[in-house]
Parts: structure tokens; C-alpha cells; sequence
């Protein structure tokens, strides 16, 4: 990747094992106005995410649930945290289950690998959100570049 | 059901600019409050040339800038009354800007009909949005999955 952004440094390929853990977000419980506010920041106004009666005409979902696309935010947020969002090459998730009001969302991820490209450090890792019974609601990985500590010297 | 036809068929391009007000506003609507995604002055001060973009931004470049999404996936054959998300993907290949105008093409690269029982199926596409930059730089590859009842 050519860049000319200085990305501040938050974490060194050299620093990073396989099977480490990256440190785990715990989410607020899941409130009616973060979906609101989430349809209105994102563009996803299907109402099966605002509008408690559209969500009980479907079969199998009977009520509001949240956006998939909030969940993978969520984990969004714990790779931010950890690598910094511009060392992000690739995040792919799948959606495995809904996610309802009050819900208490965990994101967790491990290291599964390490490898370079062309002289570029990266990191591979799985990741994965789950609410307060331990039931997943998203699975997924993602590859991040990462900077030597020889490099930055 | 969907037609298969269509597999491999392209949309006119669609283009949106890259604005910090929305990262702003993504990140706090996902309840990250990191500095970084507030202002240009706070992603500087540690150490960013600008608002960096929020991992899963790349939603909102579909859902705002795409406005004829609705109907071009309608136009696939599919119902849209039972669609659920199956999987999203981001490869990420060059920065993107707060200022930069990405176009994108959206693209249905896959497509099958599974039927259920009793008479029932579903139609499980995906689809790939390709954007480019204003300098026609290729910056982010996105994929989608869903399933449509």
C-alpha cells in the first residue's frame, strides 16, 4: 500500500504473537435511540431496526432488531483500538444472529497468524461478538499491516 | 425468485464525498468516542493528517451514496420485504480522506436459489461495490452477502 498519511503507531509487528488476545470491548446495553441514531448516521433505514410493529409482521423476528452492521461496528471499534484504523488491509464478518433491545455485546479476537508481503509485516486474526448468554452474533477476520520497531528508528 | 441472468451484470457508477462530519457521526452513533474520529485537530494531535476513516464507514458510502440501491436490487428479482445481511467484507487499498470523492460500481458477482420446504426458497446474492478515487485510484473493495425470503 503506497501512503503518505503518517499513521501514529499504536502497535509493532515484532510485539504481536500468534495466539495473543486482542484486549476485549464490552458494549453498553443496546438501547431503541443507538438504533435510531445509528439509521440516521449510516443511511439503513429499514424499519425492522426502528419500528417495533413492522418488526412483529415478520416472521421469526418479532420485535426490533438491532442492524448487522452495528455489531461489526462494534468490533470495528476494538480492531481501531488495537491497530489503529489505518492499519486495517481487509475486515470481513458473517451475521449469525439477531441482536435485540438490552442486549450486552462482548467483542473478542485472537491472533491466528503472521506473514509478510512484499516486506510488509501483517498480522491475521479472528474475531467475534457475543451478547450476555454467549450466543455470536458475528464472526469474522480481518489482516492488519503492521510497522517494524527497526523501521521506525 | 432472482434471475440468474443478471449474474455478472454492473450499475451505473454512483459517487460520494467523503465527509468528516459523517465519520464523526458513524463513530459516535457505534459509541466509540476516540478523539481521532472527532476533528481534523484531534486525529493531528495524535498524530493522523486527518479524521481517519471508522473501519465500517465504507456502509455509509452504499447507503447514502448509492440512493438507487433499493431498486437495483429489485430490478435483480428479489424480494426485498425478508432481506437479512448475511456477511460484509472491506478489503482496504489505498487511505481514504474526508474530501475525496469515491465512485462506486456496484456488481452481483454471485447468485444461487435455495429452496426450503414447503415450497418456500430463498435467494442468496452477493454483490461487490468497487470504489475509486477522484485520481481513478482503486481505495476499497466491499462485498456483500444477503439473503432474500
Amino acid at each position: 500500500m503506497t501512503t503518505n498519511v503518517q499513521a501514529p503507531t499504536k502497535l509493532f509487528y515484532e510485539d504481536v504473537q500468534v495466539g495473543d488476545s486482542i484486549p476485549k470491548l464490552v458494549k453498553p446495553s443496546l438501547s431503541h435511540i443507538q438504533l435510531v441514531r445509528y439509521a440516521g448516521a449510516s443511511g439503513d433505514f429499514n424499519p425492522l431496526h426502528t419500528d417495533p410493529k413492522f418488526g412483529e409482521m415478520i416472521p421469526g423476528v418479532g420485535g426490533i432488531i438491532s442492524h448487522g452492521m452495528l455489531i461489526m461496528g462494534f468490533v470495528g471499534q476494538m480492531l481501531s483500538d488495537y491497530v489503529g484504523p489505518l492499519a486495517l488491509r481487509k475486515f470481513g464478518v458473517r451475521f449469525k444472529g439477531m441482536t435485540r433491545l438490552d442486549d450486552v455485546i462482548t467483542c473478542i479476537g485472537t491472533i491466528t497468524e503472521k506473514y509478510e508481503v512484499g516486506g510488509e509485516g501483517r498480522i491475521a486474526g479472528k474475531v467475534q461478538a457475543a451478547d450476555q448468554n454467549g450466543d455470536v452474533k458475528v464472526s469474522g477476520t480481518f489482516v492488519a499491516a503492521l510497522p517494524r520497531r527497526i523501521e521506525m528508528q | 425468485m432472482f434471475d440468474k441472468s443478471k449474474i455478472g451484470q454492473s450499475f451505473p457508477p454512483f459517487t460520494i464525498e467523503v465527509e468528516r462530519g459523517k465519520i464523526r457521526e458513524l463513530a459516535l452513533a457505534i459509541g466509540d468516542d476516540n478523539p481521532i474520529y472527532q476533528s481534523r485537530e484531534a486525529a493531528q494531535a495524535a498524530g493522523y493528517s486527518d479524521v481517519p476513516l471508522f473501519p465500517t464507514a465504507p456502509t455509509m458510502f452504499t447507503f447514502w451514496g448509492n440512493t438507487k440501491m433499493v431498486a437495483q436490487l429489485v430490478s435483480l428479482g428479489i424480494n426485498l420485504m425478508g432481506v437479512l445481511h448475511g456477511e460484509e467484507e472491506y478489503e482496504y487499498l489505498a487511505p481514504i480522506n474526508p474530501g475525496d470523492t469515491l465512485t462506486g460500481v456496484m456488481t452481483l458477482v454471485d447468485g444461487k436459489t435455495r429452496q426450503g420446504q414447503g415450497g418456500t426458497s430463498m435467494d442468496i446474492l452477493t454483490v461487490e461495490i468497487r470504489y475509486t478515487n477522484q485520481r481513478g485510484q482503486p481505495v476499497l473493495n466491499a462485498r456483500e452477502m444477503i439473503i432474500a425470503r
